[in-house]
């Protein structure tokens, strides 16, 4: 039984509460920001190929643009899961309302997202970005390996998003913009030195 | 389509138009699993608690229903998902470790073919009903202002404990119902029995790791026993150094003989004939006292000299003396008996022959030890037994019940044909059963109450078997995840609302059941919550998944006895024995819904997703069949047929067809797969218990004439000269291996 299984008493059943993790990003980024610039992902060679993905029809027309380019909100502080799991993780809709309680509440979008708020129940985004069952991708070791321990500043990690999801910030709803294939991904294994044996990805 | 010839253009066709069907019936699908965008639904939380984190597990312990053992496990819960089992290394059962029955629990819990929702006999049919409706019926049948008769009401379930038993005695004295049956067909009945008493302890505890020799008397504890996984983790403390020995005496290896170091094949029901005269042996040559033993014991030793016991068992003065010499070689040991021996007509007398071989080698208080006793009553385990099947059927012959309940066993498929239960449970008027499926015994009642999995239920269990001689655990189940069914109910809570209905004031006050358990947790003595206040000992309850009891503590009482052994009769018409063995996998049939069990190669067969029948390669060279081929195994009972495994781990007067296959309802993988040996068990009983003689019934077998393919793995006993396993004889081993240390 390994160290790192969390056991827990609370019932199974049950999840609910507030957004400790939120303020804690605020002054994990806010700390981040004043660091200074050491190198930036020039060290990793980013996979090449390109995918012309469709566009995907989700409950709310969600801009990512006007999230991460205008506002320049960092990736990882919605998709908050990444650097800590094998899913990004779509954020949860309390963190959506964090802002959207007081920011843009007269927008259709924010009117529709608050409806779905009050009543209890999570919009059914479409999943755009996927690979098969029988591949372990995991989020967090990719981070570590082009973010922390390359010392990339985390304000410019849309750069390593970028690598396998696209220019989101350029996008409203979130398009497939890179094959994700297994050639894909061996080629940049390959080139960055990760590692290649089979049972890796395949476990 | 015979007499005209199929182009092969039109072949492609027809194979095309098969094609693009079976795609659009995938486009049907209701979950797709793609990696085209925009198929797949992703949703996320409302708002998680902080722990949560998608793609990392949490842990939560409960306690495994698969079979009544009671071990603890860790279920890890992703996104509010079950998705894997593993043994709580804090529980004294298991200690950590899960079989596979344990781990297939995922596949009961997200099997396709739970009930939904209640169902109703409306005519000839089983119709959805509301719960409404369905509780509805039940008070119009059996309550409170109903004119049923509370001694016409039985209750008919498997092996219960904790405080789900509790309740159910209540609800049955509010009826006035005098009538709970508890019935397993894998059960150790008959050595309780005997246990009880000679030792004066049903269940003793066994000190494997103290044993220098176990002599098994067809005691499967590895496989299909009271709690395989304990005794699992013992018998690896008796084979670690120094290692013990193993002797197996069987008719049929199981997956503990298969373990042995001299496995020692034997007729059904000459066991206590060995027993005795491995005992006599004992006693007048290797110099062991009878002085404490009373004459008319020590009369009836003196009867079953080894020759007389070689003559009956077929087994030579050579080996009895052998297996006499490592008794008193290896000192102390521990002396089992299992189903093949208890199974008998004369089960009981070959038990305690099997039981007095401990008294008289001196393993009584070393190699067994009292178990102590519970000290809650009410909560201790209602082991099963298969005598309760019996009176259940005698009393259901007498028509005795206006209404029956079931739960937690599923006697139609496992009754013996002899016992007629569907046609008299015809005649009973109202029959309930609670379950998770359609099995035989729910597609015969009138009224069907769907159950939450053991995956999503609360509840505490009591185990019968395991712990230590000092404490045992009061186990606990809680939900994994919240239900999959909206419209299906946990046990506790059914009770509940039934005791609710009849008005027991006690209980009015519960909302659910699982207020009840809160409630039961929150009164419980100091002694045992050590002074920690009510949530806090809850919360660490739930965390460590059990309450530790200290146990009162018992003593062993040596009151040993003997009673002659009938002799065994051959039988002419019927010449062959059947074992209806048991295993770790089907169990009595209660899994065989479970494709990963199903698809698990038997231990001994490695056969899969079908029956086989056991013989003897002689038996099957005189009967001109090999693997594969039918045969037919005729009782005075009835008939099956069944594909053939030839294996040199079977007495060739003995034919074995593993029980837990052959069901008839019981969903799209149990269905129609393989035959039930139970089915076809002659009328014998064992004369003191009264327990069905599992192991008592002649067969006739016949080559049906019909080839066919045993689907097994590893089909070849031969490497083909590909050295894929390199072997040496045994010379060679010992001379180069350290055989020559080895207890063999």
């Amino acid at each position: 039984m390994s160290e790192s299984r969390i056991f827990l008493s609370s019932e199974a059943n049950t999840h609910r509460s507030g957004g400790l993790p939120r303020v804690m990003w605020m002054i994990l980024l806010a700390f981040a920001v004043m660091l200074p610039m050491v190198v930036n992902a020039a060290d990793a060679i980013p996979p090449k190929g390109t995918y012309d993905g469709k566009d995907v029809l989700q409950p709310i027309e969600f801009p990512h643009d006007t999230h991460a380019k205008v506002n320049q909100i960092n990736c990882m502080y919605c998709h908050t899961y990444a650097r800590r799991s094998k899913v990004a993780g779509i954020p949860p809709t309390s963190k959506c309302m964090g802002c959207h309680t007081v920011i843009a509440t007269d927008k259709p979008r924010i009117k529709k997202l608050t409806e779905y708020w009050e009543k209890g129940e999570p919009p059914k985004w479409k999943k755009v970005h996927d690979v098969p069952d029988f591949v372990h991708f995991t989020h967090e070791k990719h981070l570590r390996r082009f973010v922390f321990n390359a010392d990339l500043p985390v304000e410019n990690v849309s750069e390593v998003c970028g690598f396998c999801h696209g220019d989101v910030k350029n996008m409203t709803v979130a398009n497939k913009r890179k094959p994700l294939n297994m050639g894909f991904c061996v080629r940049c294994h390959e080139a960055n030195g990760g590692p290649s044996d089979c049972w890796k990805c395949h476990k | 389509m015979s007499g005209h010839e199929i182009k092969r253009r039109d072949f492609l066709k027809v194979m095309g138009w098969g094609g693009v069907g079976a795609t659009l019936a995938g486009c049907d699908m209701p979950t797709t699993v793609t990696l085209e965008e925009g198929k797949e639904e992703v949703v996320s939380y409302m708002s998680p608690e902080e722990f949560v984190i998608p793609g990392i597990g949490i842990y939560y312990a409960s306690t495994c229903q698969q079979c009544s053992a009671g071990c603890g496990i860790y279920g890890r819960v992703r996104e509010g998902r079950v998705l894997k089992l593993e043994g709580n290394p804090a529980s004294q059962i298991n200690g950590g470790k899960l079989c596979q029955m344990g781990q297939a629990g995922v596949q009961t819990h997200y099997n396709p073919d739970r009930i939904t929702k209640p169902m109703l006999r409306k005519g000839k049919e089983l119709v959805e009903v509301s719960w409404d409706e369905a509780m509805a019926e039940l008070d119009k049948r059996v309550g409170k202002s109903s004119s049923v008769d509370g001694q016409r009401v039985a209750w008919f379930s498997g092996s219960m404990s904790g405080h789900q038993s509790v309740l159910l005695d209540a609800y049955l004295e509010s009826v006035g119902s005098k009538s709970h049956f508890v019935y397993e067909a894998i059960n150790s009945a008959v050595s309780r029995a005997v246990n009880a008493e000679m030792l004066g302890d049903a269940t003793p505890h066994y000190r494997f790791d103290k044993a220098a020799l176990l002599l098994s008397f067809g005691a499967d504890l590895l496989g299909a026993s009271s709690s395989p996984v304990h005794y699992s983790t013992q018998y690896g403390e008796f084979r670690s150094a120094p290692r013990g020995m193993h002797v197996q005496i069987e008719p049929s290896m199981s997956l503990t003989g298969a373990n042995a170091d001299l496995w020692q094949p034997v007729i059904p029901g000459t066991e206590g004939v060995l027993a005795y005269g491995l005992i006599n042996m004992l006693v007048n040559k290797m110099g062991y006292d009878a002085s404490g033993l009373s004459l008319e014991v020590r009369g009836l030793i003196g009867k079953y000299d080894p020759a007389y016991a070689a003559k009956v068992t077929g087994i030579s003065e050579e080996r009895i003396e052998k297996i006499a010499g490592l008794l008193k070689s290896k000192s102390p040991s521990l002396v089992l008996a299992g189903t093949s021996t208890e199974g008998q007509r004369d089960g009981y007398n070959a038990t305690a022959a099997v039981t007095l071989l401990n008294v008289i080698l001196g393993n009584v208080g070393k190699t067994i030890e009292s178990s102590g006793t519970f000290p809650f009553p009410q909560m201790a385990a209602k082991a099963g037994s298969s005598r309760d099947l019996l009176s259940f059927a005698s009393a259901l012959g007498k028509k005795q019940y206006d209404v029956v309940f079931f739960h937690g066993t599923n006697p139609v498929h496992t009754a013996p044909n002899y016992l007629g239960l569907v046609d008299n449970l015809a005649d009973v008027p109202f029959k309930v059963t609670l379950s998770m499926f359609l099995d035989e015994t729910a597609a015969v009642s009138d009224l069907v109450l769907p159950l939450l999995s053991s995956l999503e239920d609360w509840g505490t269990h009591v185990a019968d078997v395991g712990g230590s001689t000092q404490t045992t655990d009061v186990t606990i189940q809680q939900p994994l995840m919240k239900q999959l069914y909206d419209d299906t109910r946990g046990f506790g809570d059914i009770v509940l609302s039934l005791l609710k209905a009849r008005g027991v004031e006690e209980y009015t006050g519960f909302d659910d059941y699982y207020a009840y358990l809160r409630d039961a947790f929150s009164s419980t003595p100091e002694a045992i919550t050590g002074g920690l206040g009510t949530k806090a000992f809850w919360q660490g309850s739930l965390q460590k998944g059990a309450v530790s009891i200290q146990l009162d503590k018992g003593a062993l009482q040596s009151n040993p006895f003997a009673s002659e052994v009938s002799e065994h009769k051959a039988d002419p018409s019927y010449p062959m024995h059947l074992a209806p063995s048991a295993r770790l996998g089907m169990w009595d049939g209660r899994h065989a819904n479970i494709p990963w069990l199903q698809e698990a190669p038997d231990q001994i067969s490695k056969v899969v997703w079908e029956s086989w029948a056991e013989i003897h390669p002689s038996t099957a060279a005189k009967m001109g069949v090999t693997n594969g081929d039918m045969i037919k195994v005729e009782s005075r009972q009835g008939a099956i047929k069944v594909k053939v495994y030839v294996h040199r781990g079977v007495h060739p007067n003995v034919v074995a067809v593993p029980m837990g296959r052959g069901h008839e309802q019981y969903g799209r993988y149990a269905k129609g797969r393989g035959v039930n040996p139970l089915k076809i068990l002659s009328q014998v009983t064992e004369n003191k218990t009264g327990e069905l003689a599992l192991y008592g019934t002649r067969v006739k077998v016949s080559n049906a004439s019909d080839k066919g393919t045993l689907i097994h793995m590893g089909d070849s006993e031969s490497q083909v000269g590909r050295k894929l396993v390199s072997t040496v004889t045994a010379e060679v081993f010992k001379n180069t291996e350290g055989g020559g240390n080895s207890v063999a």
